[in-house]
């Protein structure tokens, strides 16, 4: 009976796994098949070829864009988290006339669909000379409702009598919320920084349009590059552009997932 | 501790003289503003300026540059509102968002109540649930585009291996939608479990403890510790899936552009051309206000009712 | 505490900003003179024109050509929108045959035709029936670069074992209909291989209402004037609804949706033995196929005279803002892409047209048409092609948004709309934006 259970339990989750991973294990297949092995809907390599790497590397200078686009999300990640949690601490420990209106206003620009937004926001980088700048690809997504509303609910986690207690122990609020609020808060931290990260790794349509240089140029765009309408793509190459922006996302995930699960444990309040 | 946020905030400071108060207030004030001020200087600049910006286009017909040339006042929401591929894009939106939203949040949920409990090698199958997030909506749309492909994709060979008819995907309005809605499904599922099993772990173990001892089973237990106290994250998750969903449009984009006979043109996407390719802004600007408009009623709503269901530790 | 924070954004924007900041007009040191060059060649186009700009730069020691991709044809307008007047513009713009109105209307370019007066350069050596699409009130506007039109493409190997001769490919609609109904082959309910397919993309819908010489909108497809109504809902468009409606009927007619690449597959995987295509994409299409490929002209209605064909595709425009040094440089540049040479090279490449019949003489591509003979098909098809209104190409600025309601359109043929209703609907929607924009 014990056996049974080990094995429905350990069979279901492989299948699960299988299931999800399905499309990733696929797009990597493709990446080694030759354009007769895709068109004839191989699931497996007839021989397995390099040659869509060497390709993809050669059309599109995919280094030196991996490079700014772990930049990039990494500026946007930090600049993030500091931005949100200072005022998500705000408006979970701070009193003061009108938290609960700017709450709700920040709240209100997750509203915002993000198209409409698109020309203005390119006119004021523009502006300010940021085009062809990695300011202009960073600074405009620090400030995140999504971060704030997050990193909020972390915060109302911590019992409040803690801050009380601290702020009569003399405690000011800039050195609780470094000291008390933020160690206390990893997993919402944890959560938001890969979050940011992945998001901002994935901006596409943004980039495109700030930059004109490739060497302020992120992945996405590389991968954008490989692919035409007129003509007839090729699928491997593409395929193989996608598994090397994919990858460096997923050996994060892979790597960082003993942190992760630290973070997200330890965020635990008893 | 839920009426933190809403009781009125004077009646929680005891009752000083006139001026030391609105001193007191004075320095709150400028104390809370100065955590707040990189927000909210951001959300100005890169925010509510081309939202303002979208509220004064809508009211004028712009050239191709997107400069206003005639001021039309309300005309273009008149127009909106008589326009049927309008109420189309609103219809097919919320289906879309009824189609996905619960499901992925289900599928995420349950896979995290598997893989919940500490046993041998759980990490690895946490990842490998949660790295779906790590694709981004290009490749993971080009990657189902593949898969959908009709004559070589593997979900039609999948099909007729056993023994079913092909299914033309997302070529027939009558599946478009649905196809597109599973490929979605797939690409949130990663980021939703990851937050409600990050919010599993964050219940108290001892809760569990009591509540064996009180001998309830494994689904009471679910429906007595797990769901309740898990309510906050859910209550997050949901609402911004939601709002993700009402605002869809990459893998629209990659996929079906808004096709079969409309049958996947979501709102984002139909204001996106009707902005980017079509250069009609200050009729695509009145779409966009509108969509604001209803995502903030819902988004309000929510707050207003499901979040005091909420129970916060 | 106000400090505090502040040095700490103080202290990362600097940290940002030390690590780089990329200059987008690198300085002109060495007094080359730059050429920003924004193109949306992606694919397999990208590695040719970044050798042919290569090539240029190298023996043109004061000029310095940089290509920058900018994402497709519509994400590139967009940011030109934005951008044009300013000097962060570019000297040259690449734009689709579609948006020559926009571009003329928007006021920041430099006709073609100025550079070719000023130079008095002998515009008779580039193909006519290109240069006729950009050619407006008399005047070239902008230099035809990569141009294509349409071809029938059909499976060789399927028309043997369905008894039709592989070397007399259809060319009337009934020819059409016979052949797809032998070339379809079923087993049980499913359908193994179709007769014909056809994107549902406007630009094929457009090109089988020109060869039959049918204008798509009045006023000469808006050439002696600005059009004000579409006319494509008129007998040519029905001719071509109903042939989709009645193959699609029969069974012959695949439903390739708006994806190029899903309807190619399916013509290499046998799913599909005849499909309308590009030009441009003819030689990986034919190295790629596992059977033999043959390539032909547009079919046309029974009864009525070929015309031939649209050029698709799209050119070069050079910008107002820019420099007189800098454009002189651009039509520098643009005379050099043009020379036959150059020509050969990229039509053998890519399989776009060359612009300069000269190239078809040089010996590389004659090389090429002995190994692939279906590339001479194509260009025999354009140079066939009549000089009339209809095959001149519409002009009109909501052209993307017209071929969205075509689109629609065809897709609603599917779904038993009667065809005429169907084309009826795509008009009107097209004449409420053409008369918007008035």
């Amino acid at each position: 009976m014990k056996t049974v259970r080990f094995v429905a339990y350990y069979g279901g989750l492989c299948i699960c796994s299988a299931l999800l991973l399905f499309p990733m294990v696929y797009a990597l297949l493709m990446s080694f098949m030759d354009k007769a092995d895709i068109f004839a809907g191989r699931l497996w390599p007839e021989r397995w070829e390099w040659t869509n790497y060497q390709a993809a590397f050669k059309q599109a200078p995919l280094g030196s864009y991996l490079l700014n686009s772990l930049f990039v999300a990494s500026v946007i990640t930090i600049g993030r988290l500091i931005v949100s949690s200072l005022a998500a601490f705000a408006f979970v420990f701070l009193r003061f006339p009108g938290r609960d209106a700017w709450f709700y206003i920040c709240i209100a620009t997750m509203l915002v669909p993000w198209e409409a937004t698109v020309i203005p926001n390119f006119l004021t980088v523009q502006q300010l000379g940021w085009t062809n700048h990695y300011f202009g690809l960073t600074i405009p997504f620090w400030a995140m409702a999504f971060g704030i509303f997050l990193l909020r609910q972390q915060f109302r986690q911590i019992p409040y009598e803690l801050y009380e207690a601290a702020r009569l122990s003399g405690i000011g609020n800039f050195r609780f919320f470094c000291h008390i609020a933020l160690p206390l808060s990893k997993t919402g931290l944890v959560t938001l920084a890969v979050y940011s990260f992945l998001d901002a790794w994935n901006m596409y349509l943004w980039p495109l349009l700030v930059t004109s240089d490739d060497r302020v140029r992120t992945v996405q765009i590389g991968l954008k590059q490989l692919q035409t309408q007129e003509m007839a793509n090729s699928w491997g190459v593409v395929m193989a552009a996608a598994v090397v922006a994919m990858l460096p996302t997923l050996v994060l995930l892979f790597v960082g997932q003993k942190q992760l699960r630290k973070g997200l444990m330890q965020g635990a309040i008893q | 501790m839920n009426d933190r946020v809403s009781s009125p905030m004077p009646s929680a400071w005891p009752v000083p003289t006139q001026p030391t108060v609105r001193r007191t207030a004075m320095k709150a004030w400028m104390e809370g503003m100065v955590y707040l001020l990189p927000s909210l200087l951001l959300f100005g600049v890169f925010l509510f300026y081309p939202l303002a910006r979208t509220l004064y286009l809508s009211m004028f017909s712009t050239n191709y540059q997107g400069a206003p040339i005639r001021f039309v006042g309300w005309a273009h929401f008149a127009a909106l509102f008589q326009d049927e591929s309008f109420w189309h894009s609103v219809k097919t939106t919320f289906f879309f968002a009824a189609l996905t939203v619960p499901t992925t949040v289900a599928i995420a949920f349950c896979l995290a109540l598997l893989v919940h409990e500490k046993r041998k090698g759980i990490g690895i199958f946490r990842t490998l649930f949660a790295s779906t997030m790590g694709m981004s909506v290009a490749v993971a749309s080009i990657i189902w585009m593949f898969m959908y492909n009709p004559a070589i994709g593997i979900m039609n060979r999948l099909l007729s291996a056993l023994g079913f008819p092909a299914v033309s995907w997302l070529l027939d309005p009558d599946t478009a939608l649905y196809a597109v809605a599973i490929a979605t499904i797939w690409m949130n599922i990663g980021f939703t479990f990851l937050l409600l099993l990050a919010g599993l772990q964050n219940i108290d173990p001892s809760l569990y403890e009591s509540a064996r001892i009180a001998g309830l089973s494994y689904w009471r237990q679910l429906w007595t510790v797990s769901v309740p106290l898990l309510s906050p994250t859910l209550f997050f998750v949901t609402t911004v899936s939601l709002i993700q969903a009402l605002q869809t449009f990459g893998q629209i984009d990659f996929l079906t552009k808004g096709g079969p006979v409309d049958a996947t043109n979501v709102f984002v996407y139909a204001i996106y051309r009707e902005a980017f390719v079509n250069y009609q802004f200050g009729f695509a600007s009145a779409q966009a206000i509108v969509l604001f408009v209803i995502i903030a009623a819902i988004t309000f709503l929510q707050f207003r009712f499901a979040e005091r269901k909420v129970h916060y530790q | 505490m106000k400090n505090v924070l502040l040095g700490l954004l103080l202290a990362f924007v600097s940290i940002i900003a030390g690590c780089s900041s990329v200059d987008s007009k690198g300085e002109t040191a060495n007094r080359k003179t730059e050429v920003v060059f924004w193109h949306s060649m992606s694919g397999d186009l990208q590695p040719v024109l970044e050798e042919i700009v290569n090539d240029f730069n190298q023996t043109h020691s004061d000029i310095e050509v940089k290509p920058v991709f900018q994402g497709t044809y519509e994400e590139a307008l967009t940011k030109w929108n934005a951008v044009a007047g300013t000097k962060e513009a570019p000297t040259i713009m690449q734009t689709f045959e579609v948006g020559t109105k926009h571009m003329i209307d928007s006021r920041q370019i430099v006709p073609v035709q100025t550079w070719i007066d000023k130079d008095q350069y002998d515009v008779s050596q580039w193909e006519k029936n290109i240069v006729r699409y950009y050619t407006v009130n008399g005047r070239i506007y902008s230099m035809p670069f990569n141009s294509s039109t349409p071809v029938l493409i059909y499976n060789k190997d399927a028309f043997r074992k369905a008894g039709l001769d592989p070397e007399k490919p259809p060319l009337t609609y009934s020819e059409l209909k016979e052949a797809a109904k032998k070339l379809t082959k079923k087993s049980g309910k499913e359908t193994k291989q179709y007769g014909f397919s056809m994107l549902n993309y406007g630009w094929f819908f457009e090109e089988m209402i020109a060869v039959q010489g049918g204008l798509y909108v009045n006023h000469d497809n808006g050439r002696s004037a600005d059009a004000t109504e579409a006319v494509f809902h008129g007998q040519e468009g029905r001719r071509v609804f109903e042939l989709i409606r009645d193959m699609y009927r029969d069974g012959t007619f695949y439903n390739a949706g708006q994806n190029w690449d899903d309807m190619r597959a399916a013509f290499q995987a046998g799913k599909i033995a005849m499909y309308l295509d590009s030009s441009a994409g003819l030689k990986s299409l034919i190295d790629n196929s596992p059977f033999s490929v043959g390539v032909s002209y547009l079919p046309v209605p029974d009864g009525i005279e070929r015309q031939g064909v649209v050029i698709g595709g799209a050119s070069l425009w050079m910008m107002k803002g820019s420099s007189e040094k800098e454009q002189k440089a651009a039509w520098e540049f643009m005379k050099y892409v043009t020379s036959p040479s150059v020509q050969a090279k990229w039509h053998v490449r890519t399989g776009y047209f060359a612009i300069n019949p000269a190239a078809y003489d040089e010996p590389l591509v004659k090389e090429e048409w002995k190994k692939y003979p279906q590339l001479k098909v194509a260009v025999d098809q354009l140079h066939e092609t009549k000089p009339t209104a209809a095959t001149q190409g519409a002009l009109i600025t909501v052209f993307p948004e017209s071929r969205q309601h075509v689109v629609k359109a065809m897709e609603q043929l599917y779904e038993g709309v009667d065809p005429q209703e169907a084309l009826d609907q795509a008009a009107k929607e097209t004449n409420r934006v053409l008369q918007k924009t008035n």
